[in-house]
């Protein structure tokens, strides 16, 4: 067959139309790849180095006149700790670096020189006298965090070569830092205490400890209250209810209430559980109850698949038997629905544990300094701590912020696991 | 001599507007086998659910008690099922009476085996359980080896309780649903089609089993197999077009039948 | 408190036994129809359900003991909010005594009491299932109630007609509170301005992925780049915004220099793109499904005309599957509408009125966040215009939504 020279010319034409337009598809999904995988890179980068903190061996002089306590004289116990506690450790400290560097002098450079050590030195310190480890008197050897400022530089992100006043570490300080690594004074350790302390105004204390317990707290009360009544009202709308006006209106509003904005679940929040009923603000309680308001819609959904899906020649069964339905639902029909019913949940928590606008119109974005103890006490949550940390100027906390993303990505990571092994073995049965 | 179990006045099944059976009656006799037969979609499972009451749960379905329209000419639904099934006299549509526990002395088995994904022991345990028909586990026991002896099993599963009972055979499947409907303590048992999914072996199994159980139960049975109705029935109905059409001793119906469409249907025409 | 909440238990789990006894009793001489255990069950869920019951009228009575009505004294009123969980569960305790002794007193050896417990637990499921409706109701009685008190402040004309937005000089002189400084015109223009950008972004990727992944890619590559898509969507928007905040905009405004273009360092075109990624997935999942659902029969007869492949997908899918499209795209929109922490991130807070993509714009969302952030008087027009500005965003994301559904599923009919 012989084709004309136009026909072969067109033909070469559809036929690079037909690649291109496939390729497009290709270009689409290489583009969202890239924007995953740009993403993943540079929270990996910037946040990896959060999870570790430069610490210094500073020798501390505990000298009965710094700690005004007499080592020699019998207090009780309580007095005694009411002593130690109080104890002036910030002066200690300072004492401690200006007997490292006896040449220095000038006041400006002594300040300097205190700014060095963060406050974290102080808590050690206290910690250490109360727990008997170090005593009045004593010549004490102890590993402290450096401050943010010279944290960040000992990791490489300052660059010395900037003018001096473009950059909050100073020459004397370069210098120090120096000798006191050419002494192996300085190290590079596993910052365990940031997955359990609270929040702190100062970068190198502050920890992510707050917003894991709080979120951890909000996540108990969402599951705690979506489960129950998700799975009940599946059941009602599955098994019970006949279809009618009634329940198609209940339907319809499940399936709306799935596509409300989060932020309007925070103001029903801010609006109801505060201002009307007298909740506490900022608790895990009153967000755990907006989270599972969120949710309740996607655990009703998953659940009534899961129960719909459960073959209906099981509760001819068991009603053959002389079962009552509700003894069918619970006895038969619940227990193979389960795994789908658990599955919805898991994915429906993970969605919740990301959530971060409603959280912040019910107050959690106070600065909380404590790990929260209970469901009421005021409490930040992981997303929320992401955010205020990414608002801070401190380019360490911005590293945190990326750490904390990895570790709520981590969790989110096998809750979504855990939803997909399940599903499958649930599909394998 | 035999007494009347059910006693069947023109009861009527519409699902929606669809009639699904009209004006049915008859006397079922107790601790006997009574076969239905019929073609496909004539109403014969409709009439067996109505027996324990499964039809209340289909919300579309309405059963009731017909009366004849002079007017019409037609048999025409009432509003209720009063008086239209009799159990031993008593009226199972009566508004008094709990459905749930009316299952529990008329027990089912279906066309597919079911048993529940547990464990043979659970499966034949469940009806008692529910029922609280055992004092104590001894007494459990027993109640299971019992009937799946009754239902010729025992010898076979019995070393092996714990598994799944998905795990047998569709033959034994089937038997343990039959072993599992007797445990609940009925005194009828209707079984829809019981033998449709099973090889000859085990439908002869099954049919030898019907004969055992009958001394003990009223047994009511669905078939497609001419041949099955007349081996192990002692009655027989005929059901066509959602009409009871004829109703007779087994023997009699086969050999002697007095509607010309029963005589059609078992010697395999339509008429 | 804890002492309250522990008898509460022990009644319930006493109550239990006892009514299991006592039936298990009756048993004995009536036959085994009564199962001692359903009797059990049936005061244990009613002591259960007065216990709440009774904690939330406890509750309900605090929000008005808590206003200090005059009729009460107020050194009881005092004694009363010091420690509003004792008396919740003291009150709690005296419901379930009370529901204890009902349901003891009342069920005898004859009654049907499994029929009982099963209408109980029955009806408790169906108040489950109105939270729903219930949680809706609380959405727009809130927002409704919030917002009437703003409008009452600020005429609704001045929220609607004008060009300003700035909350903050309101708050600063109360005075000139209506001098007409609430004024959504800005807001909205912000929020559509980003969410055209974001769908500018997410409809082509959105579609041409699904276009790929449902007609091109062999099960193989399907099963690998699904999870992909489903990442984006299981990604928190908060990280996203990081994103947004930390990478896209620092880049787009350095790129925008090194052109001489003058970026804002936060603005509307950093937000819509990583907004755009964001919603990708809604997009791409709801077209694939309609591109799925358009019959085998359509393209047979397509490609026995001797069209390419290509050519198929553009004259014969597309088309089929429109409504289906649109659907997503519609459902696309309504998120991006009510996005909040992407552009609270990195699309500023100042609300100018521009169409610039390459200025700060601010959105709905945006506005809610900055308004109620930080202690304030509930009472001032600043915070109510929160709520004002909540019934608008509910108000356009339940019309998208509602179409967007309804398309969808007239499509899926259409085809079933
Ligand atoms: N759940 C239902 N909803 C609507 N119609 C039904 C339903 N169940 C049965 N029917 C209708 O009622 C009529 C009788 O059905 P039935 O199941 O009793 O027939 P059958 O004699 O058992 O048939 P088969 O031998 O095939 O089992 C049929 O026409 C059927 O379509
Ligand atoms: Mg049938």
């Amino acid at each position: 067959m012989t084709l004309s020279q136009e026909a072969l010319k067109r033909r070469a034409k559809r036929r690079t139309a037909e690649t291109r337009f496939r390729s497009y598809g290709i270009i689409a999904l290489g583009i969202a790849g890239a924007m995953l995988l740009t993403l993943f890179f540079t929270v990996f980068t910037t946040g990896i180095s959060a999870f570790w903190r430069h610490e210094a061996l500073i020798e501390f002089q505990l000298t009965e006149k710094r700690m005004k306590i007499d080592p020699t004289a019998s207090y009780s116990d309580a007095d005694y700790e009411k002593l130690a506690r109080s104890a002036p450790y910030n002066l200690i400290v300072k004492d401690a670096m200006y007997a490292l560097f006896p040449d220095v002098k000038k006041r400006k450079h002594k300040k300097h020189l205190g700014k060095m050590i963060s406050y974290g030195a102080e808590i050690a310190l206290r910690n250490a006298v109360l727990k008997g480890k170090a005593h009045v008197g004593d010549n004490f050897k102890l590993w402290v965090p450096v401050s943010d400022d010279l944290d960040t530089f000992l990791k490489g992100y300052i660059d010395a070569s900037l003018p001096e006043k473009k950059r909050r570490v100073k020459d004397n300080e370069i210098e120090w830092v120096h000798k006191l690594q050419d002494n192996k004074l300085i190290r590079s350790s596993f910052d365990w205490g940031f997955f359990t302390r609270a929040d702190s105004r100062e970068p190198e204390m502050a920890g992510m400890g707050g917003a894991i317990k709080g979120s951890f707290y909000l996540l108990l009360v969402t599951f705690l209250l979506s489960v129950p009544i998700g799975v009940m009202a599946a059941i009602y709308l599955e098994e019970f209810a006949r279809q009618n006006k009634f329940t198609d209106f209940i339907e319809i509003n499940i399936n709306n209430l799935a596509a409300v904005p989060s932020i309007i679940f925070g103001l029903l929040g801010l609006a109801m559980f505060l201002n009307f009923l007298g909740f506490p603000r900022s608790a895990p309680l009153v967000g755990g109850m907006v989270l599972s308001l969120m949710t309740l819609p996607t655990v009703i959904i998953a659940s009534r698949n899961a129960i719909a899906a459960v073959p209906p020649t099981l509760r001819e069964a068991a009603i053959g038997l002389g079962a009552s339905p509700m003894q069918t639902v619970l006895h038969h029909v619940l227990p193979v629905a389960l795994p789908g019913i658990l599955t919805g949940t898991i994915l429906g928590l993970a969605r919740a544990l990301g959530e971060t606008a409603p959280l912040i119109m019910i107050g959690m974005v106070a600065f909380i300094a404590s790990v929260p103890d209970s469901i009421v006490d005021p409490s930040s949550a992981l997303p929320v701590q992401i955010f205020l940390w990414v608002d801070s100027p401190e380019r360490a906390f911005v590293a945190k912020s990326n750490a904390a993303i990895m570790v709520m990505l981590g969790f989110l990571l096998v809750m979504n696991g855990t939803a997909a092994y399940l599903r499958h073995r649930a599909e394998e049965r | 001599m035999t007494s009347v179990k059910f006693s069947v006045n023109q009861l009527t099944v519409y699902y929606a507007i669809k009639m699904g059976m009209q004006n049915v009656s008859m006397d079922i006799n107790d601790r006997q086998i009574t076969a239905l037969i019929g073609a496909s979609g004539c109403g014969k499972s409709t009439f067996l659910r109505c027996l324990n009451r499964m039809n209340d749960l289909i919300h579309v379905a309405k059963v009731s008690r017909c009366t004849w329209d002079e007017a019409n000419k037609a048999f025409v639904p009432t509003a209720d099922a009063t008086g239209a099934v009799l159990m031993d006299g008593d009226d199972i549509y009566a508004p008094t009476v709990d459905a749930v526990e009316l299952r529990q002395k008329v027990g089912m088995v279906f066309q597919k085996p079911n048993p529940f994904p547990k464990s043979i022991y659970d499966n034949v345990a469940y009806g008692p359980r529910i029922h609280g028909l055992a004092g104590t586990q001894d007494e459990l026991d027993q109640i299971v080896e019992e009937s799946l002896t009754k239902a010729g099993l025992w010898t076979e599963v019995n070393d092996r309780l714990k598994q799944p009972g998905t795990s047998l055979s569709g033959g034994q499947q089937q038997r343990l649903c039959i072993a599992r409907a007797i445990a609940a303590g009925p005194e009828v048992v209707l079984m829809d089609e019981p033998c449709s999914a099973l090889d000859p072996i085990a439908t002869g199994i099954i049919e030898e089993l019907m004969g055992e159980l009958k001394k003990d139960y009223t047994i009511v049975i669905v078939t497609h197999s001419m041949s099955q109705a007349r081996r192990v029935s002692d009655r027989t109905s005929f059901f066509h077009l959602g009409e009871l059409v004829e109703m007779n001793d087994t023997e009699q119906l086969f050999d002697n039948p007095e509607n010309d469409q029963t005589k059609g249907f078992i010697s395999g025409r339509f008429g | 408190m804890f002492v309250l909440a522990g008898i509460i238990v022990a009644l319930a789990v006493a109550s239990y036994f006892l009514a299991f006894r006592r039936a298990g009793h009756w048993g004995e001489t009536q036959g085994l129809k009564h199962l001692p255990r359903f009797h059990g069950n049936f005061v244990v869920t009613w002591v259960l359900l007065a216990s709440l019951i009774g904690w939330a009228v406890a509750t309900a009575s605090f929000i008005w003991v808590r206003k200090k009505p005059e009729s009460l004294d107020p050194a009881l009123i005092d004694m009363l909010l010091a420690d509003q969980p004792f008396y919740s569960l003291a009150l709690s305790l005296i419901f379930a005594s009370f529901a204890f002794l009902t349901v003891w007193f009342s069920t005898k050896a004859g009654t049907a009491v499994r029929r009982w417990l099963e209408t109980t637990q029955r009806r408790v499921m169906l108040v489950a299932a109105m939270v729903a409706v219930l949680t809706t109701v609380g959405i727009i009685a809130s927002l409704v109630f919030e917002a009437y008190r703003f409008f009452e402040l600020i005429p609704i004309q001045d929220f609607l007609f004008c060009t300003q937005w700035s909350p903050q000089t309101a708050i600063r002189s109360d005075q000139v509170a209506a001098a007409g400084s609430f004024c959504v015109a800005p807001l909205l223009v912000g929020t559509l301005l980003i969410s055209f950008i974001a769908l500018l972004v997410a409809v082509p990727l959105g579609l041409y992925s699904a276009i790929y992944l449902s007609e091109y890619a062999s099960p193989r590559i399907r099963t690998w780049t699904k999870p992909l898509l489903e990442i984006l969507a299981g990604i928190p928007t908060v990280v996203y915004g990081v994103f947004a905040a930390l990478i896209v905009a620092p880049y787009l405004r350095d790129s925008g220099a090194y052109f001489g273009v003058s970026v804002s360092s936060e603005s509307a075109l950093a937000a819509g793109l990583v907004m755009g990624v964001m919603i990708i997935p809604f997009v791409s999942s709801l077209s694939d499904d309609a591109i799925q659902a358009v019959p085998l029969s359509l393209r047979e007869g397509s490609l026995g005309l001797g069209s390419t492949k290509s050519e198929t997908i553009k004259r014969v899918v597309i088309p089929a599957a429109l409504p289906g499209i649109v659907g997503g795209v519609l459902l696309a929109a309504s998120r991006a509408i009510g996005e909040t922490m992407i552009v609270v991130m990195a699309a500023g807070l100042t609300a100018n009125m521009t169409v610039n993509p390459l200025e700060a714009v601010t959105t709905f969302t945006v506005q809610i966040v900055v308004l109620l952030v930080g202690d304030q008087e509930f009472d001032s027009a600043k915070t109510l215009a929160a709520f004002a500005l909540g019934i608008f965003l509910f108000i356009v994301t339940l019309v998208l939504n509602y179409f967007a559904l309804k398309i969808v599923r007239e499509f899926k009919e259409q085809y079933e």
